[in-house]
């Protein structure tokens, strides 16, 4: 057949995005002592204990909150402001508005990193060092560029019609827009959950300056810090980088068109 | 409701961009400006007090032989990375363009690696190719080929290399998803007609298709010559700017600098950085609009 060369090409594709997956999973649910090329490259035994162990020492039940509460908090945040200014950006075209919006934008080139020093100085004068409150505000501020652009350009497709009718029977444009466009956006908003959680989930430059403390650290933090205390204990390691990756893993399969829709919003027309 | 509150409630649609731009103003612009103030002083971080110093940290950066191999490195994984992910991203995404059985599924795990954190995505390379008990070194002992095994994570020349390949693994997948949507904004009469006009498949992907996927193409420039130029997790969890200091790119000078009290050298640093990134994609973004501009 004039395709199997193709497929051969995207079995050897997959073959490699998927074999450091297994290798992992292997690693992780394998007694210590069993080696991959003992076992003839296949999972015998399953020993679910190096996973508790794992869990245990890494602090992960801590971990795993601060991060879903920072991921929480800092989407929920990033998504109400840059809707609200995606709004303003698209409705009201004054000089300073247009600035504004081609600032932010210019921001998108500069990477946290870059501001992370300074800011060491600023956090702590606000008490932020070790504070999952200033996490979260520090990291919504990161997904406010893209999140604006984004909102904006969505929000200059709909009519207008739709908030100035409701203005008519007796709502502010305020509440025209929170109540009858803001649903609208529904897809957009999906989208930037989405990559956003995902971002800060995965946040691991930021977190290692901020959240030092063994209570507040999150999941890449305490992998990071338990695989230097650990250091060779590859099972352990592999176990805890499963656990950690996990959530992520799941809520990919779960909503993976949104994480394609998301990424291919700008890629058709830039 | 009263008057005056009725009336604030009527303007408040003005100001919803006022939370945003607070936010983006103090935790964004305002280090920036103040990175750039403490970039000309001797500060610790430690001490309340600092002496303005003017550019004796931009100077000792370029007098440092360890700083100027951070620079090195960052340039060497910063305009490799986006130029393999790009080669490669495209050979993806026209391969799994194709009417295939399972590419949705195909798709589906290539883009997997790239919603992980890449420090988590190192630590699982480490299991594959660390020297005591890694996957790669078994594997490749039970095909006889031992010889083929080199400690490259350990090796100053080879580890960067590891790095660049693992990283252009784990987001392959995300130049794809993108390209292939370009692709599916090409309608199909337009590479026929190249077809029909006896192009060849590469003939017609090269002077058709690719002129079309600037777009694209723009889009991947640029978002991974940001992310390569900042490498930041992948390095600490593989090598940790290892073997000595042949990996440490300049995001991970920076982070020792601060914490070793060079507050002060270490944003200067980091403005140094803001210029090695903001060059080449100034010169990417000009370059594709000329691209764009002539098709």
């Amino acid at each position: 057949m004039r395709k199997t060369p193709l497929y051969v090409l995207m079995a050897a594709i997959a073959l490699v995005s998927l074999v450091p997956f297994y290798i992992l999973l292997f690693t992780a649910m394998s007694p210590p002592s069993v080696s991959l090329a003992d076992s003839g490259l296949l999972l015998r035994h399953v020993e679910w204990g190096n996973l508790g162990s794992a869990w245990r020492h890494s602090h992960m039940g801590r971990a795993m909150a601060n991060s879903l509460a920072i991921m929480a908090g800092s989407v929920g945040i990033s998504v109400v402001v840059s809707a609200g200014a995606g709004y303003v950006f698209a409705r009201v075209g004054t000089w300073y508005n247009r600035l504004l919006f081609s600032l932010l934008l210019f921001s998108m080139m500069i990477p946290g990193i870059i501001n992370t020093v300074p800011l060491y100085g600023l956090m702590k004068s606000i008490g932020g060092i070790n504070s999952l409150g200033a996490m979260m505000l520090l990291l919504a501020t990161g997904f406010i560029p893209q999140s604006v652009f984004l909102y904006t350009n969505f929000i200059r497709t709909l009519p207008r019609e739709l908030e100035e009718s409701a203005v008519i029977d007796g709502c502010t444009l305020f509440g025209a827009f929170w109540r009858i466009s803001f649903p609208l956006l529904a897809p957009i908003t999906s989208t930037l959950i989405i990559l956003n959680a995902v971002n800060a989930w995965n946040n691991y430059a930021q977190s290692v300056f901020f959240l030092q403390s063994q209570d507040r650290q999150t999941v890449p933090i305490a992998i990071g810090r338990f695989v230097q205390t650990y250091g060779a204990d590859y099972t352990q390691m592999a176990a805890a980088a499963l656990i950690g990756m996990l959530p992520a893993v799941l809520v990919y399969f779960v909503f993976q068109r949104f994480f394609v829709k998301g990424l291919s919003a700008g890629a058709v027309k830039g | 409701m009263i008057r005056p509150l009725r009336r604030l409630h009527e303007r408040l649609h003005r100001f919803m961009a006022v939370p945003a731009l607070l936010l983006f103003a103090f935790f964004f612009v305002v280090p920036l400006v103040r990175g750039v103030a403490i970039s000309l002083t001797d500060w610790t971080g430690l001490t309340p007090s600092y002496h303005y110093v003017g550019l004796r940290n931009f100077i000792d950066f370029f007098q440092d032989r360890r700083a100027l191999h951070a620079l090195q490195v960052t340039l060497v994984f910063g305009l490799i990375s986006p130029a393999l992910l790009c080669v490669a991203g495209l050979l993806y995404a026209l391969l799994l363009d194709n009417r295939l059985m399972g590419r949705g599924f195909v798709r589906t795990f290539v883009y997997m690696p790239a919603i992980i954190s890449p420090l988590i995505m190192g630590y699982v390379w480490l299991l594959l190719l660390n020297s005591e008990n890694g996957a790669l070194p078994q594997l490749l002992h039970l095909l006889h080929l031992d010889s083929w095994y080199r400690d490259w994570l350990g090796s100053p020349r080879d580890a960067l290399w590891v790095i660049i390949i693992v990283n252009l693994w784990q987001f392959v997948g995300y130049a794809m998803i993108i390209f292939l949507a370009g692709l599916q904004g090409i309608p199909a009469e337009v590479t026929e007609a190249a077809r029909i006009d006896g192009a060849g498949y590469w003939q017609t992907v090269c002077r058709v298709t690719i002129p079309l996927l600037v777009p694209a193409i723009r889009i991947n420039v640029v978002t991974n010559l940001i992310g390569s130029l900042a490498v930041f997790d992948v390095i600490a969890a593989l090598t940790d700017g290892g073997p000595g200091y042949a990996t440490e790119s300049m995001s991970l000078y920076i982070m020792r600098a601060s914490f070793n009290g060079h507050t002060g050298y270490a944003t200067a640093v980091a403005v140094l950085m803001f210029v090695v990134i903001l060059i080449p994609v100034s010169v990417a973004l000009r370059l594709m609009k000329k691209a764009d501009g002539d098709s």
